[in-house]
Protein backbone atom coordinates (compact mmCIF):
# COMPACT_ATOMS: atom_id res chain seq x y z
CA UNK A 1 0.00 0.00 0.00
CA UNK A 2 2.54 2.40 0.83
CA UNK A 3 4.57 1.44 -2.34
CA UNK A 4 1.79 2.24 -4.53
CA UNK A 5 1.42 6.28 -2.83
CA UNK A 6 5.07 6.26 -3.45
CA UNK A 7 4.92 5.28 -7.13
CA UNK A 8 1.93 7.57 -7.55
CA UNK A 9 4.28 10.34 -5.86
CA UNK A 10 6.33 9.82 -8.22
CA UNK A 11 4.47 9.38 -11.29
CA UNK A 12 2.52 12.89 -10.16
CA UNK A 13 5.71 14.73 -9.46
CA UNK A 14 8.16 13.45 -12.42
CA UNK A 15 8.32 16.36 -15.27
CA UNK A 16 8.06 13.37 -17.94
CA UNK A 17 4.65 12.10 -17.23
CA UNK A 18 3.49 15.63 -17.28
CA UNK A 19 4.92 16.73 -21.39
CA UNK A 20 3.98 15.22 -24.22
CA UNK A 21 0.37 14.31 -25.56
CA UNK A 22 -0.38 11.77 -22.92
CA UNK A 23 0.87 14.17 -20.50
CA UNK A 24 -1.02 14.84 -17.29
CA UNK A 25 -0.93 18.96 -18.76
CA UNK A 26 -2.26 18.03 -21.83
CA UNK A 27 -5.20 15.54 -20.00
CA UNK A 28 -5.79 17.80 -18.05
CA UNK A 29 -6.77 20.97 -20.46
CA UNK A 30 -8.72 18.29 -22.32
CA UNK A 31 -10.71 17.36 -19.52
CA UNK A 32 -11.19 20.81 -18.54
CA UNK A 33 -12.33 21.99 -21.87
CA UNK A 34 -15.13 18.88 -22.30
CA UNK A 35 -16.38 19.56 -18.38
CA UNK A 36 -16.67 23.07 -19.17
CA UNK A 37 -18.27 23.26 -22.28
CA UNK A 38 -20.46 20.44 -22.01
CA UNK A 39 -21.67 22.90 -18.57
CA UNK A 40 -21.74 25.98 -20.66
CA UNK A 41 -24.28 23.98 -22.53
CA UNK A 42 -25.96 22.57 -20.53
CA UNK A 43 -26.75 26.25 -18.06
CA UNK A 44 -27.49 27.81 -21.48
CA UNK A 45 -30.45 24.74 -21.81
CA UNK A 46 -31.32 24.61 -18.23
CA UNK A 47 -31.53 28.51 -16.64
CA UNK A 48 -33.55 29.33 -18.57
CA UNK A 49 -36.21 26.61 -18.54
CA UNK A 50 -35.89 27.24 -14.90
CA UNK A 51 -36.93 30.44 -14.70
CA UNK A 52 -39.19 30.30 -16.89
CA UNK A 53 -41.12 27.45 -15.22
CA UNK A 54 -39.82 29.28 -11.89
CA UNK A 55 -41.25 32.20 -12.48
CA UNK A 56 -44.75 31.65 -14.87
CA UNK A 57 -45.11 28.23 -12.23
CA UNK A 58 -46.28 26.62 -15.36
CA UNK A 59 -45.09 23.66 -16.51
CA UNK A 60 -42.71 22.61 -13.70
CA UNK A 61 -44.31 18.89 -13.35
CA UNK A 62 -43.55 18.69 -17.54
CA UNK A 63 -40.35 20.15 -17.16
CA UNK A 64 -38.86 18.61 -14.10
CA UNK A 65 -39.37 15.21 -14.73
CA UNK A 66 -38.09 15.29 -18.84
CA UNK A 67 -35.32 16.66 -17.25
CA UNK A 68 -34.67 14.00 -14.40
CA UNK A 69 -35.04 11.32 -17.32
CA UNK A 70 -31.99 12.79 -18.42
CA UNK A 71 -29.99 11.81 -14.20
CA UNK A 72 -31.70 8.77 -14.75
CA UNK A 73 -30.21 7.43 -18.09
CA UNK A 74 -26.97 5.13 -17.85
CA UNK A 75 -24.02 7.32 -18.93
CA UNK A 76 -22.68 4.86 -20.99
CA UNK A 77 -25.15 2.96 -22.31
CA UNK A 78 -26.43 6.89 -23.88
CA UNK A 79 -22.45 7.10 -24.84
CA UNK A 80 -22.14 3.99 -26.66
CA UNK A 81 -26.10 4.68 -28.01
CA UNK A 82 -25.46 8.17 -29.86
CA UNK A 83 -22.03 6.61 -30.84
CA UNK A 84 -23.56 3.93 -32.56
CA UNK A 85 -26.20 5.61 -34.12
CA UNK A 86 -23.24 8.45 -35.41
CA UNK A 87 -20.18 7.17 -35.20
CA UNK A 88 -16.77 7.98 -33.24
CA UNK A 89 -17.26 11.64 -32.22
CA UNK A 90 -17.20 13.68 -28.93
CA UNK A 91 -20.76 14.21 -29.88
CA UNK A 92 -22.12 11.03 -27.85
CA UNK A 93 -20.11 12.51 -24.97
CA UNK A 94 -20.97 15.76 -24.96
CA UNK A 95 -24.90 14.41 -25.05
CA UNK A 96 -24.37 12.27 -22.30
CA UNK A 97 -22.66 14.99 -20.21
CA UNK A 98 -24.91 17.33 -20.89
CA UNK A 99 -27.83 14.99 -20.06
CA UNK A 100 -26.27 14.63 -16.75
CA UNK A 101 -26.01 18.23 -15.97
CA UNK A 102 -29.25 19.85 -16.76
CA UNK A 103 -31.49 17.80 -14.56
CA UNK A 104 -29.42 19.69 -11.25
CA UNK A 105 -29.86 23.10 -12.81
CA UNK A 106 -33.30 22.75 -13.57
CA UNK A 107 -34.37 21.68 -10.42
CA UNK A 108 -32.08 23.82 -8.53
CA UNK A 109 -33.39 26.93 -10.50
CA UNK A 110 -36.53 26.10 -9.94
CA UNK A 111 -36.41 25.37 -6.43
CA UNK A 112 -34.60 28.83 -6.19
CA UNK A 113 -37.20 30.56 -7.77
CA UNK A 114 -40.10 29.00 -5.81
CA UNK A 115 -38.05 29.65 -2.46
CA UNK A 116 -38.62 33.73 -3.00
CA UNK A 117 -41.29 35.01 -0.48
CA UNK A 118 -44.79 34.83 -2.63
CA UNK A 119 -45.02 38.82 -0.47
CA UNK A 120 -42.14 40.32 -1.86
CA UNK A 121 -43.21 39.40 -4.88
CA UNK A 122 -46.62 41.04 -4.55
CA UNK A 123 -44.79 43.78 -3.19
CA UNK A 124 -42.47 44.17 -6.24
CA UNK A 125 -45.48 44.07 -8.85
CA UNK A 126 -47.87 46.85 -6.27
CA UNK A 127 -44.65 49.25 -6.62
CA UNK A 128 -45.40 48.68 -10.67
CA UNK A 129 -42.91 46.44 -12.04
CA UNK A 130 -43.52 44.58 -14.37
CA UNK A 131 -43.13 40.37 -15.26
CA UNK A 132 -39.11 41.00 -16.46
CA UNK A 133 -38.58 43.31 -13.49
CA UNK A 134 -39.64 41.30 -11.07
CA UNK A 135 -37.54 37.88 -12.67
CA UNK A 136 -34.81 40.15 -13.52
CA UNK A 137 -34.56 42.40 -10.47
CA UNK A 138 -35.87 40.44 -7.57
CA UNK A 139 -36.48 36.74 -7.68
CA UNK A 140 -33.38 36.61 -9.32
CA UNK A 141 -30.94 37.53 -7.20
CA UNK A 142 -32.75 36.23 -4.61
CA UNK A 143 -32.95 33.01 -6.30
CA UNK A 144 -28.94 33.14 -7.03
CA UNK A 145 -27.83 30.98 -3.92
CA UNK A 146 -29.77 27.78 -4.86
CA UNK A 147 -28.67 28.55 -8.71
CA UNK A 148 -25.18 28.60 -8.15
CA UNK A 149 -25.61 25.29 -6.12
CA UNK A 150 -27.24 23.73 -8.82
CA UNK A 151 -24.26 24.87 -11.10
CA UNK A 152 -21.89 23.39 -8.87
CA UNK A 153 -23.45 19.90 -8.56
CA UNK A 154 -24.00 19.80 -12.45
CA UNK A 155 -20.46 20.50 -12.94
CA UNK A 156 -19.12 18.39 -9.95
CA UNK A 157 -20.78 15.62 -11.45
CA UNK A 158 -20.05 16.52 -15.03
CA UNK A 159 -16.24 16.77 -14.15
CA UNK A 160 -16.22 13.36 -12.93
CA UNK A 161 -18.21 11.97 -15.85
CA UNK A 162 -16.05 13.39 -18.17
CA UNK A 163 -13.68 10.43 -17.41
CA UNK A 164 -15.82 8.12 -20.39
CA UNK A 165 -14.39 10.60 -23.09
CA UNK A 166 -12.06 7.62 -23.03
CA UNK A 167 -14.51 5.00 -23.33
CA UNK A 168 -14.36 5.74 -26.37
CA UNK A 169 -10.76 6.52 -27.51
CA UNK A 170 -11.14 10.51 -26.45
CA UNK A 171 -8.40 11.99 -24.22
CA UNK A 172 -9.07 13.48 -20.86
CA UNK A 173 -8.16 12.37 -17.19
CA UNK A 174 -10.39 9.35 -17.93
CA UNK A 175 -7.57 8.00 -20.09
CA UNK A 176 -5.39 7.64 -17.15
CA UNK A 177 -8.25 5.69 -15.41
CA UNK A 178 -9.11 3.19 -18.58
CA UNK A 179 -6.01 2.39 -20.24
CA UNK A 180 -4.34 1.59 -15.90
CA UNK A 181 -7.17 -0.74 -15.86
CA UNK A 182 -6.82 -2.38 -18.96
CA UNK A 183 -2.82 -2.37 -18.39
CA UNK A 184 -2.88 -3.31 -14.71
CA UNK A 185 -1.09 -0.26 -13.72
CA UNK A 186 -2.82 0.62 -10.63
CA UNK A 187 -0.18 3.83 -10.30
CA UNK A 188 -2.20 5.37 -13.17
CA UNK A 189 -5.60 4.59 -12.60
CA UNK A 190 -4.79 5.92 -8.79
CA UNK A 191 -3.08 9.14 -10.52
CA UNK A 192 -5.85 9.61 -13.07
CA UNK A 193 -8.42 9.50 -10.48
CA UNK A 194 -7.06 11.60 -7.78
CA UNK A 195 -6.27 14.50 -10.52
CA UNK A 196 -10.33 14.24 -11.27
CA UNK A 197 -10.96 14.75 -7.21
CA UNK A 198 -8.92 18.17 -7.62
CA UNK A 199 -9.70 19.33 -10.66
CA UNK A 200 -13.66 18.62 -8.82
CA UNK A 201 -12.84 20.33 -5.92
CA UNK A 202 -10.42 23.27 -7.10
CA UNK A 203 -14.00 24.22 -9.69
CA UNK A 204 -16.10 23.85 -7.00
CA UNK A 205 -14.02 25.86 -4.84
CA UNK A 206 -13.85 28.75 -7.48
CA UNK A 207 -17.55 28.94 -8.48
CA UNK A 208 -18.33 29.13 -4.48
CA UNK A 209 -15.84 32.12 -4.50
CA UNK A 210 -17.45 33.78 -7.47
CA UNK A 211 -21.31 33.34 -5.80
CA UNK A 212 -19.27 34.58 -2.43
CA UNK A 213 -18.12 37.33 -4.16
CA UNK A 214 -21.71 38.02 -6.45
CA UNK A 215 -24.09 38.08 -3.18
CA UNK A 216 -21.74 40.32 -1.24
CA UNK A 217 -21.65 42.42 -4.55
CA UNK A 218 -25.36 42.55 -4.12
CA UNK A 219 -25.70 43.43 -0.48
CA UNK A 220 -23.43 46.16 -0.42
CA UNK B 1 -8.45 -20.38 -0.20
CA UNK B 2 -7.46 -16.72 -1.67
CA UNK B 3 -6.18 -16.28 -5.11
CA UNK B 4 -2.22 -15.21 -4.12
CA UNK B 5 -1.78 -18.26 -2.35
CA UNK B 6 -3.19 -19.90 -5.12
CA UNK B 7 -0.97 -18.52 -7.95
CA UNK B 8 1.76 -18.72 -5.35
CA UNK B 9 0.90 -22.55 -5.35
CA UNK B 10 0.75 -22.58 -8.83
CA UNK B 11 3.95 -20.93 -9.56
CA UNK B 12 5.97 -23.47 -6.97
CA UNK B 13 4.34 -26.52 -8.74
CA UNK B 14 5.36 -24.63 -11.79
CA UNK B 15 8.79 -24.47 -10.85
CA UNK B 16 9.08 -28.59 -11.09
CA UNK B 17 9.51 -28.83 -14.89
CA UNK B 18 11.52 -30.66 -16.39
CA UNK B 19 10.55 -34.65 -15.89
CA UNK B 20 7.13 -34.17 -16.31
CA UNK B 21 7.61 -32.45 -19.62
CA UNK B 22 9.30 -35.29 -21.06
CA UNK B 23 6.79 -37.49 -19.24
CA UNK B 24 4.27 -36.08 -21.59
CA UNK B 25 5.45 -34.42 -25.09
CA UNK B 26 2.52 -33.80 -26.42
CA UNK B 27 2.71 -31.68 -29.53
CA UNK B 28 -0.45 -33.24 -31.90
CA UNK B 29 -3.61 -34.74 -32.08
CA UNK B 30 -2.61 -37.90 -33.18
CA UNK B 31 -0.59 -38.47 -29.85
CA UNK B 32 -1.93 -40.33 -26.75
CA UNK B 33 -1.67 -37.55 -25.07
CA UNK B 34 0.37 -38.20 -21.44
CA UNK B 35 1.30 -41.12 -20.38
CA UNK B 36 -1.55 -42.57 -18.51
CA UNK B 37 -0.23 -40.76 -15.27
CA UNK B 38 -0.91 -42.60 -12.18
CA UNK B 39 -4.31 -43.73 -12.88
CA UNK B 40 -7.03 -41.62 -12.94
CA UNK B 41 -10.54 -42.43 -13.48
CA UNK B 42 -13.81 -41.35 -14.63
CA UNK B 43 -15.77 -44.46 -13.41
CA UNK B 44 -17.29 -42.53 -10.61
CA UNK B 45 -18.58 -40.04 -13.07
CA UNK B 46 -17.02 -36.18 -13.26
CA UNK B 47 -18.07 -32.85 -13.22
CA UNK B 48 -17.35 -30.18 -16.11
CA UNK B 49 -17.22 -26.66 -15.26
CA UNK B 50 -17.62 -23.74 -17.66
CA UNK B 51 -16.13 -19.75 -17.70
CA UNK B 52 -18.50 -17.07 -18.32
CA UNK B 53 -19.26 -17.11 -21.69
CA UNK B 54 -21.16 -18.37 -24.23
CA UNK B 55 -18.39 -20.25 -26.34
CA UNK B 56 -17.37 -21.64 -22.90
CA UNK B 57 -20.39 -23.20 -21.94
CA UNK B 58 -21.38 -24.78 -25.74
CA UNK B 59 -17.87 -26.42 -25.17
CA UNK B 60 -18.59 -27.80 -21.85
CA UNK B 61 -21.93 -28.82 -23.38
CA UNK B 62 -20.06 -30.59 -26.23
CA UNK B 63 -17.61 -32.14 -23.50
CA UNK B 64 -20.74 -33.42 -22.02
CA UNK B 65 -21.73 -34.89 -25.12
CA UNK B 66 -19.10 -36.94 -26.16
CA UNK B 67 -18.52 -37.91 -22.62
CA UNK B 68 -21.76 -39.30 -22.07
CA UNK B 69 -21.34 -41.43 -25.17
CA UNK B 70 -18.44 -43.16 -23.68
CA UNK B 71 -20.34 -44.26 -21.01
CA UNK B 72 -19.35 -41.42 -18.36
CA UNK B 73 -21.48 -40.32 -15.95
CA UNK B 74 -21.07 -36.32 -16.20
CA UNK B 75 -22.95 -33.27 -14.68
CA UNK B 76 -22.33 -29.68 -16.43
CA UNK B 77 -21.81 -26.55 -13.81
CA UNK B 78 -22.11 -23.83 -16.50
CA UNK B 79 -21.15 -20.02 -16.23
CA UNK B 80 -19.08 -20.17 -12.81
CA UNK B 81 -17.44 -17.15 -14.11
CA UNK B 82 -13.52 -16.34 -14.85
CA UNK B 83 -10.40 -17.82 -14.86
CA UNK B 84 -9.53 -16.78 -11.07
CA UNK B 85 -12.91 -18.57 -10.35
CA UNK B 86 -12.80 -22.03 -12.16
CA UNK B 87 -9.23 -23.05 -12.46
CA UNK B 88 -9.46 -22.62 -8.28
CA UNK B 89 -12.29 -24.72 -8.40
CA UNK B 90 -10.82 -27.65 -10.75
CA UNK B 91 -7.88 -27.78 -8.03
CA UNK B 92 -10.14 -27.80 -5.07
CA UNK B 93 -12.18 -30.66 -6.64
CA UNK B 94 -15.66 -28.58 -7.00
CA UNK B 95 -14.98 -29.48 -10.85
CA UNK B 96 -13.23 -32.04 -12.85
CA UNK B 97 -12.49 -30.68 -16.37
CA UNK B 98 -12.75 -27.68 -18.15
CA UNK B 99 -12.85 -26.38 -21.55
CA UNK B 100 -9.75 -23.89 -21.65
CA UNK B 101 -7.77 -21.98 -24.50
CA UNK B 102 -3.86 -22.40 -24.88
CA UNK B 103 -2.69 -18.49 -25.16
CA UNK B 104 -5.05 -17.93 -22.14
CA UNK B 105 -3.96 -20.57 -20.37
CA UNK B 106 -0.17 -20.30 -20.32
CA UNK B 107 -0.79 -16.77 -19.98
CA UNK B 108 -2.32 -17.30 -16.57
CA UNK B 109 0.10 -20.35 -15.61
CA UNK B 110 3.52 -18.24 -16.95
CA UNK B 111 3.03 -14.94 -17.63
CA UNK B 112 6.31 -14.61 -19.44
CA UNK B 113 6.12 -16.82 -21.82
CA UNK B 114 6.04 -15.75 -25.11
CA UNK B 115 5.86 -19.23 -27.36
CA UNK B 116 3.32 -18.94 -30.18
CA UNK B 117 3.50 -21.79 -32.08
CA UNK B 118 0.38 -24.81 -30.97
CA UNK B 119 2.83 -27.56 -30.18
CA UNK B 120 5.73 -25.34 -28.41
CA UNK B 121 2.56 -23.81 -26.26
CA UNK B 122 1.10 -27.49 -25.27
CA UNK B 123 4.38 -28.05 -24.23
CA UNK B 124 5.12 -25.24 -22.18
CA UNK B 125 1.48 -25.73 -20.80
CA UNK B 126 2.65 -28.83 -19.98
CA UNK B 127 5.97 -27.43 -18.20
CA UNK B 128 3.47 -24.89 -15.93
CA UNK B 129 0.64 -26.78 -15.34
CA UNK B 130 0.29 -27.40 -11.37
CA UNK B 131 0.17 -30.49 -9.14
CA UNK B 132 -2.82 -32.72 -10.18
CA UNK B 133 -4.05 -30.86 -12.97
CA UNK B 134 -3.00 -32.03 -16.70
CA UNK B 135 -3.70 -30.69 -20.53
CA UNK B 136 -5.01 -33.25 -23.20
CA UNK B 137 -4.29 -32.85 -26.53
CA UNK B 138 -5.46 -29.81 -28.18
CA UNK B 139 -8.19 -29.58 -30.48
CA UNK B 140 -8.25 -27.78 -34.21
CA UNK B 141 -10.47 -25.19 -33.04
CA UNK B 142 -8.99 -22.00 -32.51
CA UNK B 143 -10.57 -18.72 -30.74
CA UNK B 144 -7.54 -16.46 -30.98
CA UNK B 145 -6.80 -12.66 -31.57
CA UNK B 146 -7.38 -11.45 -35.18
CA UNK B 147 -6.83 -8.43 -37.21
CA UNK B 148 -9.24 -7.60 -39.30
CA UNK B 149 -9.98 -4.99 -42.44
CA UNK B 150 -12.98 -4.47 -44.23
CA UNK B 151 -13.65 -5.82 -47.92
CA UNK B 152 -13.26 -2.44 -49.06
CA UNK B 153 -9.77 -1.19 -47.30
CA UNK B 154 -8.27 -4.60 -48.10
CA UNK B 155 -8.84 -4.16 -51.62
CA UNK B 156 -8.00 -0.07 -51.77
CA UNK B 157 -4.44 -0.68 -49.42
CA UNK B 158 -3.83 -4.45 -50.99
CA UNK B 159 -4.47 -5.90 -47.34
CA UNK B 160 -4.10 -9.86 -46.75
CA UNK B 161 -1.25 -10.27 -44.19
CA UNK B 162 0.01 -8.27 -41.02
CA UNK B 163 2.95 -7.68 -43.21
CA UNK B 164 1.62 -5.99 -45.59
CA UNK B 165 0.17 -2.84 -43.14
CA UNK B 166 3.73 -1.54 -42.81
CA UNK B 167 3.23 -0.95 -46.58
CA UNK B 168 0.93 1.67 -45.50
CA UNK B 169 2.74 2.55 -42.10
CA UNK B 170 1.31 6.27 -40.69
CA UNK B 171 -1.40 5.62 -42.49
CA UNK B 172 -3.58 3.59 -41.47
CA UNK B 173 -5.81 4.06 -37.60
CA UNK B 174 -6.22 0.80 -35.52
CA UNK B 175 -9.24 0.39 -33.05
CA UNK B 176 -8.99 -2.38 -29.94
CA UNK B 177 -8.82 -2.41 -26.16
CA UNK B 178 -6.94 -0.17 -24.10
CA UNK B 179 -4.84 -2.76 -22.87
CA UNK B 180 -3.87 -3.72 -26.78
CA UNK B 181 -1.66 -0.74 -26.83
CA UNK B 182 1.13 -1.91 -24.04
CA UNK B 183 0.54 -5.73 -25.81
CA UNK B 184 2.84 -8.19 -27.04
CA UNK B 185 -0.39 -9.31 -29.44
CA UNK B 186 -1.31 -5.53 -30.28
CA UNK B 187 0.55 -2.62 -31.03
CA UNK B 188 3.81 -3.41 -29.62
CA UNK B 189 4.18 -6.75 -31.73
CA UNK B 190 3.13 -5.45 -34.99
CA UNK B 191 6.26 -2.93 -34.56
CA UNK B 192 8.62 -5.13 -33.31
CA UNK B 193 7.67 -8.11 -35.62
CA UNK B 194 5.95 -6.78 -38.85
CA UNK B 195 7.66 -3.21 -38.50
CA UNK B 196 3.63 -1.45 -38.52
CA UNK B 197 3.64 1.85 -37.47
CA UNK B 198 -0.32 3.48 -36.96
CA UNK B 199 -1.20 6.59 -37.58
CA UNK B 200 -3.31 6.10 -34.58
CA UNK B 201 -4.47 3.95 -32.26
CA UNK B 202 -8.18 4.37 -30.52
CA UNK B 203 -8.51 2.71 -26.97
CA UNK B 204 -12.55 1.16 -27.87
CA UNK B 205 -13.48 -2.14 -26.31
CA UNK B 206 -12.68 -5.88 -26.84
CA UNK B 207 -14.40 -7.38 -29.38
CA UNK B 208 -17.69 -5.59 -28.96
CA UNK B 209 -20.13 -2.61 -30.30
CA UNK B 210 -17.63 0.08 -30.00
CA UNK B 211 -14.71 -1.44 -32.03
CA UNK B 212 -17.05 -3.26 -34.58
CA UNK B 213 -19.15 0.17 -34.83
CA UNK B 214 -15.78 2.15 -35.22
CA UNK B 215 -14.90 -0.87 -38.01
CA UNK B 216 -18.22 -0.65 -39.88
CA UNK B 217 -18.54 3.00 -40.01
CA UNK B 218 -14.86 3.55 -41.04
CA UNK B 219 -14.07 5.78 -38.21
CA UNK B 220 -11.18 2.71 -37.62
CA UNK B 221 -9.35 1.41 -40.59
CA UNK B 222 -7.91 -2.03 -38.05
CA UNK B 223 -9.83 -3.48 -35.54
CA UNK B 224 -8.61 -6.29 -32.90
CA UNK B 225 -11.70 -9.21 -32.90
CA UNK B 226 -11.45 -12.63 -32.12
CA UNK B 227 -11.54 -15.47 -34.90
CA UNK B 228 -14.87 -16.99 -33.27
CA UNK B 229 -16.67 -13.79 -34.14
CA UNK B 230 -19.88 -14.29 -36.11
CA UNK B 231 -19.82 -10.59 -37.18
CA UNK B 232 -16.57 -11.25 -39.44
CA UNK B 233 -18.09 -13.63 -42.05
CA UNK B 234 -21.88 -11.51 -41.55
CA UNK B 235 -19.84 -8.48 -42.59
CA UNK B 236 -17.20 -10.23 -44.97
CA UNK B 237 -14.43 -8.82 -43.35
CA UNK B 238 -11.09 -10.06 -44.10
CA UNK B 239 -8.63 -11.26 -41.41
CA UNK B 240 -5.49 -10.68 -41.94
CA UNK B 241 -3.26 -13.51 -42.42
CA UNK B 242 -0.29 -13.97 -39.31
CA UNK B 243 2.98 -15.43 -41.24
CA UNK B 244 5.29 -14.89 -39.14
CA UNK B 245 3.30 -16.35 -35.76
CA UNK B 246 3.02 -13.15 -33.99
CA UNK B 247 -0.92 -14.37 -32.18
CA UNK B 248 -0.18 -16.92 -30.05
CA UNK B 249 -1.73 -19.78 -30.79
CA UNK B 250 -5.95 -20.40 -28.81
CA UNK B 251 -6.50 -24.04 -29.39
CA UNK B 252 -9.24 -24.92 -27.44
CA UNK B 253 -7.44 -27.53 -24.92
CA UNK B 254 -8.97 -29.76 -21.97
CA UNK B 255 -7.83 -29.26 -18.71
CA UNK B 256 -8.79 -31.91 -16.51
CA UNK B 257 -8.04 -32.75 -12.97
CA UNK B 258 -5.20 -36.01 -12.90
CA UNK B 259 -7.74 -38.11 -10.54
CA UNK B 260 -10.09 -38.86 -13.82
CA UNK B 261 -8.20 -38.44 -16.37
CA UNK B 262 -8.24 -42.18 -18.07
CA UNK B 263 -8.21 -43.35 -21.40
CA UNK B 264 -12.03 -43.47 -21.81
CA UNK B 265 -11.97 -39.43 -21.45
CA UNK B 266 -8.76 -39.24 -23.26
CA UNK B 267 -10.18 -40.96 -26.68
CA UNK B 268 -14.00 -38.94 -26.50
CA UNK B 269 -12.34 -35.48 -25.88
CA UNK B 270 -9.59 -36.82 -28.49
CA UNK B 271 -12.21 -37.13 -31.32
CA UNK B 272 -13.80 -33.96 -30.72
CA UNK B 273 -11.45 -32.26 -31.04
CA UNK B 274 -10.38 -33.78 -34.46
CA UNK B 275 -14.20 -32.98 -35.70
CA UNK B 276 -14.36 -29.44 -34.28
CA UNK B 277 -13.42 -26.52 -36.55
CA UNK B 278 -13.53 -23.17 -35.85
CA UNK B 279 -16.07 -22.40 -38.33
CA UNK B 280 -18.20 -24.71 -36.83
CA UNK B 281 -17.64 -23.44 -33.16
CA UNK B 282 -18.47 -19.77 -34.45
CA UNK B 283 -21.41 -21.02 -35.67
CA UNK B 284 -22.66 -23.16 -32.88
CA UNK B 285 -21.60 -19.47 -30.64
CA UNK B 286 -24.13 -18.03 -33.23
CA UNK B 287 -26.71 -20.12 -32.61
CA UNK B 288 -26.66 -19.71 -29.01
CA UNK B 289 -25.97 -15.60 -29.14
CA UNK B 290 -28.13 -14.39 -32.12
CA UNK B 291 -30.89 -17.51 -32.23
CA UNK B 292 -30.96 -17.52 -28.39
CA UNK B 293 -30.86 -21.33 -28.89
CA UNK B 294 -30.23 -23.30 -25.45
CA UNK B 295 -26.23 -24.15 -25.41
CA UNK B 296 -26.96 -27.63 -24.42
CA UNK B 297 -29.56 -28.51 -27.50
CA UNK B 298 -26.95 -26.35 -29.28
CA UNK B 299 -24.31 -29.28 -28.62
CA UNK B 300 -26.32 -32.58 -28.21
CA UNK B 301 -27.72 -31.14 -31.99
CA UNK B 302 -23.95 -30.70 -33.35
CA UNK B 303 -22.63 -34.15 -31.41
CA UNK B 304 -25.48 -36.13 -33.19
CA UNK B 305 -24.98 -34.93 -36.77
CA UNK B 306 -21.33 -35.66 -36.42
CA UNK B 307 -21.75 -39.18 -35.09
CA UNK B 308 -20.31 -38.32 -31.66
CA UNK B 309 -23.19 -38.90 -29.75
Amino acid sequence: MFELFKNLGTWLTSGGSWSGSDGIAHRLAEHLQYSLLATLVAAAIGLPLGLLIGHTGKGAFLAINLSSFGRALPTVGLVVLVFLAGGLSMLPVYVALVALAVPAIVTNTYAGMTAVDPDVKDAARGQGMRGHQVLFQVELPLALPLIMTGLRLALIQVVATATIAAYVSFGGLGRYVFDGLAQRDLVQVLGGAVLVAVVAVTLDLLLSTLQRLLSRHRAA
Amino acid sequence: MNRRTLLGGLFAAASVPALSACASGITSLDSQGSASGGGGSSKGGLTIGTANFTENQVLGYLYAAVLKQAGVKVKVRPNLGTREIVIPALRGGDIDLLPEYQGALLNYLAPKDDSSEPGTMQNALTLAMPAGLQVLPYGQAADSDCFVVTRATARKYGLATLADLAKQNGRLVIGAAPEVKKRRVGALGLKDVYGVEFKEFRSLDSDGPLVKGALKKGDVDVANLFTTDTDIAAHDWVVLSDPKNLIPSQHIVPLIADRKADDTVRKALARLGNVLTTEQLTQLNSQVDNDKKDPEDVANAYAKQHGLA
